[in-house]
């Protein structure tokens, strides 16, 4: 689900930062009035929590294994708005400081991880669990909620993904990012995680809820929530207006009308290539895009770097590792 | 049974360990005897598998122990069950809902049907003096109780040899003494105890062999515990004691 | 107490079932991993690559930027070959570690991309990869460069409030410190697993709700500390003054810039 960078355009990166600024504004004034200051680095270890769940390897039937995100079982833990602060700040770490890329597209996935996972995974929990009044409907919001949350999460990223090729193409309509469109891109990343990765989170979820809630059930209660309608109008704003605000930014870029982008929703690429040539990337040293000398020096530049790691490589290659 | 033959460790450039060479026999039960930094937790781990030696060889009844040999499987899990091992920090050893869950753990992965592994279970908490605490959450149990769950999890697995890396760090003095007695007896039934720890009185108490490791994070001594004690300089110098007694 | 059970004195002839737990050793090295980045971090005591923290942020965001929007590949040659140097310059062990995550990454947008590319769409197979490579590299040698506490400290800079940055610090210490936790978990599940587990997602579970549990009483202990201190948002972090180098690298800076656009 992290979305690395160079798939979104610049321009759609920074909507979705725009669209998380009031999250975020919203989601701070949040915690800052339900936690006393001196619990507020609190969020700080919420945020290492985060981090670490993502890290799991969690086992798939058949004897593979993925990740779980854990967004809405945060929430449910801490509350949605400290759940949003805890997973920007594990995917800003994440992004920075350990080189999962994604400094571009971090508003994006702070977007699909940070907001709309654990707000849309809680509402829907809170919405079961105050229907359902049993323990046994606890467990099914949580399982309803992180499974949802997370299809919902996937959907949107994958319209992020399938709205590049219909905004941005370059003069020979060649697309400049992601080039999957939606008709791709939707059942390409919904599908396995309807199938695959949702009842992952469900099963993660819910089973660390119950046994959170078997040793320690006081922790398992967040801060009391207030009116859940406010929220809910947010939520559904933002939803709506973070795809229209890409598609009107992109309009206003690419010069497409509206019943354009639906007849390109269809998109299949013109033309099967067979025999496909591949055009050596650097014929004779020379760059699409270069003068020639800069072409020449750059390559001479490159190559020496190149030989100067490739030695070190080597020489540090004889000292044997130590851990499996 | 087990034997390190010029076994080296380091933590990318940090050494920890420094060529150590030691056999220990079945049934023996020996000390690993050191100050904090000297190496004592890294040579549990290799005893155990969990990490492998930069330098040297650690073989296990005449099989070398490398990574790509605990990588199958079947091999990793006979050794785990023969090899047990108590952490020094037993919140992290303890991860399921109830303590006879805990006990059961063991096992019930090795396909002992229900009534085996209740039996087995029972059997270990009455030895460990913790049958009261069966149905109760291992997450708020006591320093003291918790060490003793660790130690009754790691022994349903009827593992020849049970390594304990500090056990008595952080127990009141009447656990202390009960967990020493009960060490005692099964060194008594023949399983091969190995102990680290820093405690002198502790080393006299329950083994006869004691290894010596300085702060060069090398063996300094290996012999009888009672002599090794009684070397007074050796020990300063190992930096176990800091002021000449008597 | 008890006298020592029969079966506690017989040896145990055991062979033990198949079973895959191939996510447990993952897992273990996911937080091996994790933790050794952090001792290679601590251990810098001098910053690599002598321009202060904040200049090589920016940079590194304003590369990144630069990069996604190029959309000849002249410019992404000239910032590979920029990488490279910059790669070739660093010790053995980091070197290796950027590599391996900078060629990831450009594998995985090569698979991702395959497919469009064999239906004709040849623009983004070509430069997606070799994007994803020298955005992921120039990442990489930000964060092993320099350490971390001068890394979060150069935030402020950006006018990040002081609460903020130390919220950030927070969790930078307590990811090592819980993720030290959760590893020995992993040992302890790993240790035990001796033969075939039907409760997988139950320990694993377990293992995971035991480090939240953790984490909630590290919680109440950095309140009690918190409040002892009359922590009241104040938080100082050293300062990495600018100097003459970082002059030269922001005219560098300015000559990519002039690059890009010449090279648009």
């Amino acid at each position: 689900m992290h979305i690395p960078d160079n798939y979104l355009s610049p321009v759609t990166c920074a909507v979705m930062t725009a669209a998380m600024v009031p999250v975020w504004a919203f989601a701070i004034k949040k915690v800052k009035k339900e936690l006393p200051k001196a619990k507020l680095p609190q969020l700080g270890i919420g945020a290492a929590l985060t981090f670490l769940m993502m890290m799991y390897n969690v086992p798939l039937p058949g004897g593979t294994s993925g990740h779980a995100v854990g967004g809405t079982l945060i929430a449910i833990l801490m509350g949605p708005s400290a759940a949003c602060v805890c997973v920007s700040v594990a995917l800003l770490l994440q992004a920075l400081l350990f080189g999962d890329g994604g400094i571009l597209s971090f508003g994006a996935n702070c977007f699909n991880m940070a907001f709309v996972l654990p707000f849309a995974g809680y509402y829907l929990y809170k919405f079961i669990r105050e229907r359902v009044k049993s323990k046994s409907g606890e467990y099914a919001g949580a399982i309803a909620g992180s499974y949802f949350g997370l299809v919902f999460a996937a959907l949107l990223t994958a319209v992020e993904f399938g709205l590049q090729p219909l905004l941005f193409r370059d003069a020979a309509g060649q697309p400049l990012y992601c080039p999957y469109s939606l008709s791709v891109s939707i059942p390409a990343m919904v599908i396995p995680h309807l199938l695959v990765a949702g009842p992952v989170e469900a099963a993660f979820t819910v089973l660390i809820l119950a046994f959170v809630k078997k040793v320690s059930p006081d922790l398992a209660e967040p801060l009391p929530g207030k009116k859940t309608r406010g929220v809910w109008g947010l939520l559904l704003a933002l939803v709506c207006a973070a795809p229209l605000g890409l598609l009107a930014s992109g309009t206003a870029w690419g010069e497409w009308g509206m019943d354009e982008i639906a007849g390109l929703a269809g998109y299949t690429p013109a033309g099967m290539a067979s025999g496909f040539s591949f055009n050596a990337l650097l014929p004779d040293y020379s760059v699409s895009g270069l003068p020639e000398v800069l072409g020449y020096i750059l390559s001479a530049v490159l190559g020496t770097a190149i030989l100067v790691i490739v030695f070190k490589l080597i020489a540090s290659r004889k000292k044997p590792a130590g851990q499996h | 049974m087990i034997e390190f033959s010029g076994v080296s460790y380091a933590y990318d450039t940090a050494p920890a360990l420094r060529d150590v060479t030691f056999s220990i026999a079945a049934g023996e039960s020996v000390c690993l005897l050191g100050p904090n930094g000297s190496g004592k937790s890294t040579l549990l781990r290799l005893l155990n598998g969990l990490i492998f030696p930069t330098g040297g060889s650690y073989f296990f009844e005449g099989r070398e122990i490398t990574a790509a040999l605990m990588k199958k499987a079947a091999f990793a899990k006979q050794f785990h069950q023969r090899v047990g091992f108590v952490f020094q920090d037993s919140e992290a050893q303890l991860f399921c809902p109830t303590v006879f869950d805990e006990v059961a753990f063991g096992p019930r992965q090795m396909g002992l049907d229900e009534e085996q592994t209740a039996r087995r279970a029972d059997d270990c908490l009455a030895l460990l003096g913790i049958e009261a605490l069966r149905g109760r959450q291992p997450y708020h149990l006591s320093g003291g109780e918790k060490k003793k769950v660790a130690v009754a999890a790691a022994l349903a697995l009827n593992p020849e040899v049970l390594v304990l890396d500090e056990p008595m760090n952080s127990l009141d003095p009447r656990t202390e003494r009960a967990l020493a007695q009960f060490l005692l007896q099964l060194e008594a039934a023949g399983k091969t105890v190995i102990v680290s720890t820093h405690d002198l009185r502790l080393a006299a108490r329950l083994s006869k062999r004691a290894i010596l490791f300085d702060e060069s994070h090398a063996v300094a001594a290996d012999g009888e515990t009672a002599a090794l004690l009684a070397d007074r300089g050796l020990l300063k110098k190992a930096n176990l004691v800091d002021w000449e007694e008597e | 107490m008890a006298d020592i059970p029969q079966w506690l004195t017989r040896p145990e002839p055991y062979e033990p079932p198949k079973d895959r737990d191939r996510f447990l050793d993952r897992s273990i090295v996911s937080f091996v991993t994790l933790l050794s980045r952090f001792r290679s971090q601590s251990a810098l005591e001098r910053d690599l690559l002598w321009v202060s923290p904040v200049s090589k942020l920016a940079a590194a965001v304003l590369y990144v930027v630069l990069v996604s929007l190029a959309r000849q590949f002249g410019f992404v040659y000239l910032m590979l070959a920029y990488a490279a140097v910059l790669l070739a310059l660093l010790p053995a062990r980091e070197l290796r570690r950027c590599l391996a995550g900078a060629f990831a990454a450009a594998a995985l947008a090569y698979l991702i991309l395959l497919p469009s590319a064999l239906a004709g769409s040849r623009y983004s197979i070509t430069m997606i990869p070799a994007k994803a490579f020298v955005c992921v590299s120039f990442v990489n040698l930000l964060s092993r460069t320099t350490r971390w506490d001068r890394l979060t400290g150069a935030l402020r800079r950006f006018r990040f409030p002081d609460l903020f940055i130390f919220v950030i610090d927070i969790t930078i210490k307590y990811i090592a410190l819980l993720g030290e936790f959760a590893l020995q978990m992993l040992y302890a599940l790993r240790l035990r697993s001796v033969g075939r587990n039907r409760g997988k997602y139950g320990s694993l579970a377990g293992a995971a709700g035991t480090l939240f549990l953790k984490s909630r009483a590290m919680s109440e202990e950095l309140y009690y500390a918190m409040e002892c201190r009359g922590f009241t948002g104040e938080y100082r972090t050293a300062r990495v003054r600018p100097t003459w180098r970082d002059g030269v690298f922001w005219a560098l800076n300015a000559g990519l810039v002039l690059a890009y656009f010449a090279l648009s």
